[in-house]
C-alpha cells in the first residue's frame, strides 16, 4: 500500500538529514496516515517485543530514539517509492490526506477540551488520522469499481460505505479491519477504523475514542475540509454528544484551530527548510 | 557461587598504556558464573583474555559451551570477538544473543562479518565452533540451572539492552550503555517548534521510562552502571550521547536500593589517577548516608555476590 506522495519526499528529506529534530520527525510521520500506521505497526511488532502498546509517536521517539524511528520511517517510505502504485483514482490523494488530518486534529482537540489524560491524547489523533485507512487498498486494488462506488454514493445520495457495499460487496470498515490486523493495530485505533460507521453496534471499551473520531469525521464533512468520497454521510446518533459530555456548539470553535493545524502541516510539508 | 569478573570496563576504545594499568584499558566484557554455569556479557577487547583464561581453566573439563549476551552492537562491545580463542576450537558451542537496531542485517552479519577477509584472515565460515545467533528483545529468559535473565531496553543511540541475571535470590544487573530517558521535545513555549501536546507527552514518557529502569534495577545485589562522565561534563556537551554521569549512576542505584555499584564504561581519556581521585570523591559524598557501596569497576577484579 502506497504512502501518500505528498509526504514521501518530505520524509526522505527529514529522515536523511542527520540533524533532524525529534519534533520534525514526529510531524512528518504524523502527516501521513499510511506511514503513521506502518511505523506504529513496526514499533508494536514482535520485533521490539515491548510490553505495552505504543500509540504515540512522541513516546516511540523517546523510547527507541530518533535514529530508530527515522530508520523505520525511511525504510517504509523507500519501500513505497519502489513499489508499483496505480494512484488514487477515485478519491483525490490530497483531499484524502486533508480529510484524514482534519479528523485526527479535530479528535485531538476535542479530547483535549474534554480533559482527557494527556498521555492518551495522541491516541485520539492516531485513531482519527487512520480511521479511513481501509479506503486506500480498495482504491488501489479495485480502482475501477471504487470509482463506481464513489459515483454511486454521489448519484444515489447515500453514504459512501453503503455504496461500497452495493458495488463491491464490502465497505472500507471491512477493508480497514484487514489493514488493522495486518499492521497489528489494536485497541482504540483499530476500533475507530472498524466501527466509525457503526457506533450503535459498538460494545467495546474504547467508545470515547470511537465517538470522538465519529464527531471529527462529521465535522470534516460538514465543514468540507478535505474529501474522502463521502458527500452524503449518515447522521450521527443523537446521544453521541451527550455521552461524550460535550455540546455540539463546541465544534463552532474548532474550525479556526483545525485549519491552523492543517496550514501548519502544509507549510511544513511544502517549504524546504 | 554467583560471581562477576570484569575483563573490560573501558568505554569507546581500548586504551593501553601506563595510565590505565589500575582500572584497565580493555573495552566491555563481563564473565558471570552461577556455580557450574558460565555466561558472558559483551565481546569488547576484554574477551580476548577471557578466552585465554577459559582455554586454561575450563577446556580441560570439556568443550566450552556458553551464552554471550551483547548489550548492543557498537564496535567497542563486539570488537574482541575475532580474538576469542574458543571460536577456533572444535566442540565449542556459543549462543550469541543481542538486540539489533531496525535494519536489514541480522545479528550474525553485524557481529560475524568482522570475520571476513577484508578485516581478518579467517572467515566466519571457517570457524571450528558451532555458533548460533539470536536477536533478542525485552523479555525474560530461563537460562537453566536456576539462572534467569530479564532484558530491558536502555536509552542509547541504537537499540541497547540491560541485563538482569538472577540466581538463588541474588541479582547482577547491567545498565550500560545508557543515559536517563529525557524529553527530547522542546518544552519552552518560546521555542518556534514548541508543541504543547508533544512537550507534555514527552515529559510523561521520559518519566515513565525512567521509572521502568528503576524497577529493573530494584534491590539488585550488584549493579554495573554506565558512568562515563562527571555531571559537569555531561551537561556541558554530552547530552544525547547515550552515557550517564557518576551522579546519575549513584542516584539511580541508591533510589533502586541496590547494594553495590560498579561505575563502568570509563571514558578513554580518564587516567588511573583521575579515576582514583573521582572514586574517593564520590565515596566521600555517599559515605555514611547510604548503605550503597560505590566503586569504580576494575579490570581483572572478581565480585562475589553469593559464595
Amino acid at each position: 500500500m502506497a504512502s501518500l506522495p505528498v509526504t514521501v519526499s518530505k520524509v526522505l528529506e527529514v529522515c536523511n538529514n542527520p540533524k533532524t529534530s525529534p519534533i520534525d520527525l514526529d510531524r512528518v510521520i504524523s502527516l501521513d496516515p499510511v506511514l503513521m500506521g506502518r511505523v506504529l505497526k513496526l514499533i508494536n511488532s514482535a520485533y521490539y517485543g515491548l510490553g505495552t502498546q505504543v500509540t504515540s509517536l512522541v513516546r516511540a521517539i523517546i523510547m527507541l530514539g530518533v535514529n530508530t524511528v527515522k530508520n523505520l520511517a525511511l525504510s517504509t517510505a523507500v519501500i513505497d517509492r519502489f513499489s508499483s502504485r496505480k494512484g488514487f483514482s477515485a478519491i483525490n490523494m490530497d483531499g484524502f490526506w486533508r480529510h484524514s488530518l482534519c479528523v485526527g486534529v479535530t479528535s485531538k482537540l476535542i479530547a483535549r477540551q474534554r480533559g482527557v489524560d494527556p498521555k492518551n491524547v495522541e491516541e485520539y489523533f492516531a485513531a482519527g488520522l487512520l480511521h479511513d485507512i481501509g479506503k486506500i487498498p480498495m482504491n488501489d486494488a479495485l480502482a475501477e469499481d471504487y470509482v463506481r462506488a464513489v459515483s454511486t454514493a454521489d448519484r444515489d445520495r447515500i453514504p459512501l460505505h453503503l455504496a461500497e457495499r452495493k458495488v463491491l460487496g464490502l465497505d472500507h470498515s471491512v477493508a480497514g479491519a484487514a489493514v488493522a490486523k495486518a499492521w497489528r493495530l489494536e485497541g482504540a485505533i483499530s476500533d475507530a477504523i472498524v466501527f466509525h460507521h457503526a457506533l450503535a453496534d459498538y460494545e467495546g471499551e474504547h467508545w470515547e475514542v470511537l465517538f470522538t473520531v465519529a464527531v471529527g469525521n462529521y465535522f470534516a464533512g460538514r465543514e468540507g475540509i478535505g474529501f474522502s468520497g463521502n458527500l452524503y454521510p449518515e447522521k450521527l446518533p443523537p446521544d453521541v454528544f451527550d455521552r461524550l459530555g460535550i455540546q455540539k456548539g463546541l465544534l463552532e470553535n474548532l474550525e479556526g484551530p483545525v485549519n491552523e493545524e492543517i496550514e501548519k502541516a502544509k507549510v511544513f510539508l511544502r517549504q524546504p527548510k | 557461587m554467583f560471581s562477576l569478573k570484569i575483563w573490560g570496563d573501558r568505554g569507546s576504545m581500548p586504551t593501553p598504556g601506563p595510565d590505565t594499568v589500575l582500572f584497565g584499558g580493555n573495552t566491555s566484557c563481563l564473565e558471570i558464573r552461577a556455580d557450574g554455569r558460565l555466561v558472558i556479557v559483551d565481546a569488547g577487547s576484554g574477551i580476548r583474555q577471557l578466552g585465554d583464561s577459559l582455554m586454561r581453566t575450563d577446556l580441560k573439563n570439556g568443550p566450552i559451551d556458553t551464552d554471550i549476551f551483547i548489550s548492543h552492537t557498537h564496535w567497542d562491545h563486539i570488537m574482541g570477538f575475532p580474538m576469542f580463542t574458543p571460536i577456533y576450537v572444535p566442540g565449542t558451542k556459543l549462543r550469541i544473543r543481542g538486540p539489533i537496531t531496525y535494519e536489514d542485517e541480522t545479528l550474525e552479519t553485524v557481529i560475524g562479518s568482522q570475520l571476513s577477509y577484508r578485516y581478518w584472515p579467517v572467515r566466519q565460515d571457517e570457524l571450528a565452533a558451532k555458533i548460533e545467533y539470536e536477536q533478542i528483545k525485552e523479555s525474560t529468559y530461563d537460562l537453566g540451572g536456576g539462572l534467569s535473565l530479564t532484558s530491558k531496553y536502555l536509552n542509547h543511540p541504537i537499540l541497547c539492552l540491560g541485563y538482569r541475571f538472577e540466581y538463588r535470590g541474588r541479582s547482577i544487573v547491567t545498565v550500560y550503555d545508557h543515559e536517563p530517558f529525557r524529553n527530547v521535545f522542546p518544552t519552552d513555549p518560546a521555542d518556534p517548534s514548541y508543541d504543547a501536546e508533544a512537550a507534555k507527552e514527552g515529559d510523561l514518557a521520559a518519566r515513565e521510562e525512567n521509572e521502568k529502569i528503576l524497577h529493573f534495577v530494584e534491590g539488585a545485589d550488584l549493579v554495573i552502571h554506565d558512568a562515563q562522565y562527571t555531571a559537569k561534563e555531561y551537561t556541558g556537551s554530552k547530552i544525547g550521547w547515550g552515557h550517564s554521569s557518576y551522579e546519575t549512576a549513584i542516584n539511580a542505584a541508591h533510589r533502586a536500593r541496590a547494594k553495590r555499584l560498579l561505575l563502568f564504561h570509563h571514558d578513554p581519556n580518564r587516567s588511573d589517577a583521575e579515576l582514583q581521585e573521582l572514586e574517593l570523591f564520590y565515596q566521600g559524598k555517599v559515605g555514611g548516608k547510604t548503605g550503597l557501596l560505590v566503586e569504580m569497576a576494575r579490570e581483572g577484579s572478581t565480585y562475589i555476590v553469593e559464595s
